[in-house]
């Protein structure tokens, strides 16, 4: 019997030579890991830096020799802040391009239409989403956050305003997977201290008017306002409330009053904002990495994804040869974040330490990264900024 | 509550007088045309662009950033349409349609690429409302809505007297009857589409100014303007006024029994119940 050569034989082949010569590479091929940040929508001012942090912190394992002999690949997609696009991109990147984590996940609609995905494909999620929902799915350890959860934020927030003379709180709170939550934690801690959450309303961000939301927000006479907002609607929200004559104290998330924020209200629309968020660690070497890798201040975001690819390098490289997936980085993330071992601040040289088979307690930019049984981070520093004529002014760290 | 429903009422009039405009567009190039033309997002955030470029880069006042952001944005309608629908249109209505959704996308993307996503803000002084009664208006809602009637009666105007308005209504009621009468339904329509899309351009950005754009300012309100004109009576323009208005009233007015996050279903439901009993509209498409 003669072996025939057809078109179709020789087309199959064809095919079929690119993956076998994948297939005998895979033992030295890249590790993939998925950035999935927001590039554009309300996200948008901060994806670009945190992306060009992971990957210079790929780029600094990969030049000290990889990990377990392996280089870092980092490859991008953009949630566009959007749970739909989120979802769309996350697909590819784990059915695709077969990436082991996922890192940078923000807005907690986003990351809690994205995490299904990962646990049931054992693929580690690192995000920088606050919401207590997140942590609470059924996620079987693989989310993992740098950011504090809802219940922690609101309970400062209350703590704050109540320190500072409010009696009245109204919250005005886009809809987000925190909104109630948050104002639920609000009030007990508003209560513990004498004051009183006096109402809330939840709106849709996609509007360009909030008139009618204001009026309502008004009418309860709050002393401080709690604007749960991002930073797109707080825009719209403050010059509403400048308009309408609103004279009383705002209190908002640093991740809505930000220096787009300010660019984009005349001064006398933000004065006297309050703002606040968890705050890096700023005497921390990795800080200082984080600062001289984007060449400026480094906002939290772009300090907490230093933090998810120096955690999954490093318990990639304690897992060892063994496995190289999304479940060996769950199995060992929780061992590299301390208490015990020897403190390090950044990726490569934890790598050398485990190298040389010692612990390690790797302390980030974000802080230290030592993690409950459900991804939540264990404590957590806030900054509370003021907006003083267009300009922030920072209060106190605390 | 009487003080309430009379400030709902007149963010409602306010709102619905900025939204009548780009739903008079959506809707002159459905009486010329006879397609839904969706692009009218992304020519409104072009206008508002337009008019950004105007006002902060070279120091336009207001209206004469307007009136860039009418140009500019009438000039996108008439090129897109050219190079991108024009060619659709024997494959029908519905293919149209669909390709100005994509039109639509492809646009806010370039916008996108051309401003980056943040947001901006015109060159305007914010101002204080006006407080009287117990109620309040704010003078650059005001300015808008003096804006968005101007804008109306000139399309009015020239709608009714000039020679050229007559042929696009011509065109609108018997194309055919048009063509038999040496009207050249290709240059009507051409005109149909700067203008209608220069109108989405002008509304995008009234919109603006009273708030502040980003490359989705015009998406945003485009289930609002399908929903004025739809309401209205799709074609006729005096429709999408009346339209604009139930819409606007009806957005601000649904507050009092629904929560704000539910604002948007108004569009929804006023599409649902002018479909179901009145099919054709309030005014009917003949109307002019």
């Amino acid at each position: 019997m003669s072996i025939r050569t057809t078109r179709r034989a020789t087309l199959l082949g064809g095919l079929a030579l690119p993956f076998a010569g994948r297939l005998a590479q895979a033992a030295d091929a890249p590790i993939r890991l998925g950035s999935l940040s927001p590039l554009t929508g309300a996200g948008g001012s901060y994806g670009p830096s945190m992306v060009k942090v992971v990957h210079a912190v790929a780029d600094a394992v990969n030049a000290a020799g990889g990990v377990a002999g392996r280089k870092i690949e980092i490859i991008g997609a953009d949630t566009e802040t959007n749970p739909d696009s989120a979802v769309r991109a996350a697909r590819k990147l784990i059915d695709v391009d077969k990436v082991c984590a996922v890192i940078g996940t923000w807005a907690s609609a986003v990351t809690t239409a994205v995490a299904p995905l990962c646990w049931e494909n054992k693929v580690m999620l690192f995000t920088v989403s606050g919401a207590d929902s997140i942590t609470q799915l059924p996620h079987k350890g693989f989310i993992i956050r740098t950011q504090p959860n809802t219940h922690l934020q609101g309970l400062r927030a209350g703590e704050f305003m109540a320190a500072h003379g409010a009696k009245r709180v109204f919250t005005l709170a886009a809809q987000t997977p925190f909104a109630v939550d948050g104002y639920k934690v609000l009030g007990e801690a508003l209560a513990a201290h004498g004051a009183a959450a006096v109402g809330q309303v939840i709106y849709d961000q996609s509007k360009t008017s909030f008139r009618s939301e204001v009026d309502e927000a008004l009418k309860a006479k709050p002393d401080w306002l709690y604007l749960n907002s991002y930073q797109p609607d707080l825009a719209v929200l403050l010059r509403e409330l400048y308009r309408a004559g609103y004279e009383g104290k705002k209190f908002t998330y640093g991740y809505a009053a930000n220096a787009k924020l300010l660019a984009s209200v005349p001064a006398n629309v933000s004065e006297g904002l309050v703002s606040f968020q968890p705050s890096p660690d700023v005497d921390s070497p990795a800080y200082a990495a984080v600062k001289a890798i984007l060449g400026h201040e480094p906002d939290p975001y772009s300090c907490q994804v230093y933090d998810h690819v120096s955690l999954a390098a490093l318990a990639l490289a304690k897992a060892g040869a063994t496995g190289v997936d999304g479940q060996a980085i769950h199995d060992h993330v929780r061992d590299i974040g301390g208490p015990d071992g020897e403190t390090v601040n950044s990726a490569v040289d934890g790598l050398k330490l485990l190298a040389a088979g010692k612990a390690v307690n790797y302390e980030g930019a974000s802080g230290p990264c030592e993690f409950t049984a459900s991804g939540d981070i264990k404590g957590c520093k806030f900054r509370f900024d003021v907006i003083e004529k267009g300009k922030q002014r920072m209060l106190e760290i605390s | 509550m009487i003080t309430e429903l009379a400030q709902l009422l007149i963010n409602g009039v306010l709102a619905g007088t900025q939204l009548a405009v780009p739903a008079i567009g959506f809707t002159t190039i459905y009486a010329v045309l006879r397609y839904l033309n969706f692009a009218v997002a992304s020519h409104a955030t072009i206008g508002a662009y337009a008019g950004f470029v105007a006002n902060v880069w070279w120091g336009w006042p207001a209206p004469l950033a307007l009136l860039a952001a009418f140009v500019v944005a009438g000039a996108f309608g008439l090129l897109t349409d050219e190079l991108a629908l024009r060619r659709l249109r024997p494959a029908g209505p519905l293919t149209v349609a669909i390709a100005s959704v994509a039109l639509t996308i492809v646009l806010e993307n370039m916008v996108r690429f051309a401003f980056g996503n943040d947001l901006r803000g015109y060159d305007l002084p914010v101002l204080r409302d006006w407080h009287f009664g117990g109620l309040r208006v704010g003078p650059q809602q005001l300015e808008n809505a003096a804006a968005a009637l101007l804008a109306m009666a000139v399309l009015f105007l020239f709608l009714a007297f000039t020679r050229t308005g007559k042929m696009m209504r011509a065109v609108a009621d018997n194309p055919m009857l048009a063509g038999l009468k040496g009207i050249n339904a290709e240059v009507v329509a051409r005109l149909a589409s700067f203008v209608g899309m220069g109108l989405a351009g002008f509304g995008g950005m009234l919109i603006g100014l009273d708030t502040s754009i980003d490359p989705l300012t015009g998406f945003r309100v485009l289930l609002s303007v399908f929903a004025a004109a739809v309401v209205g009576g799709l074609g006729s323009i005096p429709g999408a006024v009346i339209g604009a208005f139930v819409i606007g009233i009806g957005e601000e007015m649904s507050v009092v029994i629904l929560d704000p996050t539910y604002r948007t279903a108004v569009g929804f439901l006023a599409i649902l119940l002018v479909l179901s009993f009145r099919p054709r509209g309030i005014l009917g498409e003949r109307a002019y």
